[in-house]
């Protein structure tokens, strides 16, 4: 493989680690806290910037928090693979399913009082 | 209009479960000598090339969800508060999560897929994802019925 190739390689590998890691725990903390960049009034079919209290019928707020995880992961990622290969070899790629394996969990025992009634 | 969006949103849910379970199957559990069982041949598929497929499947299977979740939650969700079944409930709301986490996975669940096995990391994303696919899938079933089809 050319050392062109092996950048490539290199900075894809560095985003999509980067990717899963950082969007994994900033969903989490979005969902967390409502950080959500935009809210859906399905009622209404209406988007609002941020989080918007319910106006007629309910307020959901799943598709903000999707956007401002995917835009911090999103930027996460790109700066990852901007970084120079020795910067980034400390990444392992047992995160991708780690960290999203204990956000997993985590959302469990958040939501654990649905299963214990 | 949002029952054929479910039905497509089902159907591409089969086919994602299909494609997965084959992926992980054969990762996890590798033939290694030629298959003459059923399951021999369930295991031996050549699974770097679902790589893509799976990612476009679970791509076009998220955007119908994110569509059809807007009239679960105005027709649906009130209905299965008043039933009062929280563990079903529970199980769609974790669906919602798990969904999106399953998302921020796959960037890098491509990228393993073209690139040679190295340690177990692929096989653990792999079958990482074929959980969340699973669990969304029974989830969305079940409270399907509990709504009931058209009523």
């Amino acid at each position: 493989m050319s050392a062109g190739a092996n950048l490539t390689t290199a900075r894809v590998a560095a985003f999509g680690i980067v990717f899963a890691v950082v969007y994994a725990v900033a969903y989490f903390f979005a969902v967390e806290q409502n950080w959500a960049l935009v809210t859906y009034h399905p009622q209404l079919v209406e988007f609002g910037f941020g989080v918007e209290k319910p106006r007629e019928g309910p307020a959901m707020y799943w598709f903000g928090w999707l956007a401002t995880a995917g835009i911090i992961a999103g930027i996460a990622g790109v700066l990852a693979a901007l970084l120079p290969e020795r910067a980034t070899r400390f990444l392992r790629p047992a995160l991708t399913w780690a960290v999203p394996l204990c956000a997993m969990l985590a959302f469990g025992w958040l939501l654990r009082a649905y299963f214990l009634r | 209009m949002f029952t054929v969006l479910l039905i497509v949103h089902g159907l591409l849910a089969v086919a994602l479960l299909g494609a997965i379970t084959h992926q992980a199957a054969s990762v996890l559990w590798p033939v290694t000598r030629p298959a003459g069982s059923f399951t021999g041949r369930f295991r031996s598929v050549a699974a770097p090339g679902y790589a893509n497929a799976i990612v476009l499947l679970y791509l076009a299977t998220f955007t119908l969800g994110g569509i059809i979740y807007t009239e679960y939650r105005i027709f649906v969700r009130p209905l299965v508060e008043d039933l009062r079944a929280w563990s079903a409930f529970g199980a769609f709301e974790l669906k919602e999560h798990f969904a999106a986490i399953g998302m921020g996975m796959l960037p890098a669940y491509w990228y393993l897929w073209r690139r040679p096995p190295d340690g177990r990391t692929r096989a653990v994303v792999t079958a990482l994802l074929a959980f969340i696919v699973w669990w969304n899938f029974l989830s969305g079933h079940i409270l399907n019925n509990i709504r009931g089809f058209g009523s």
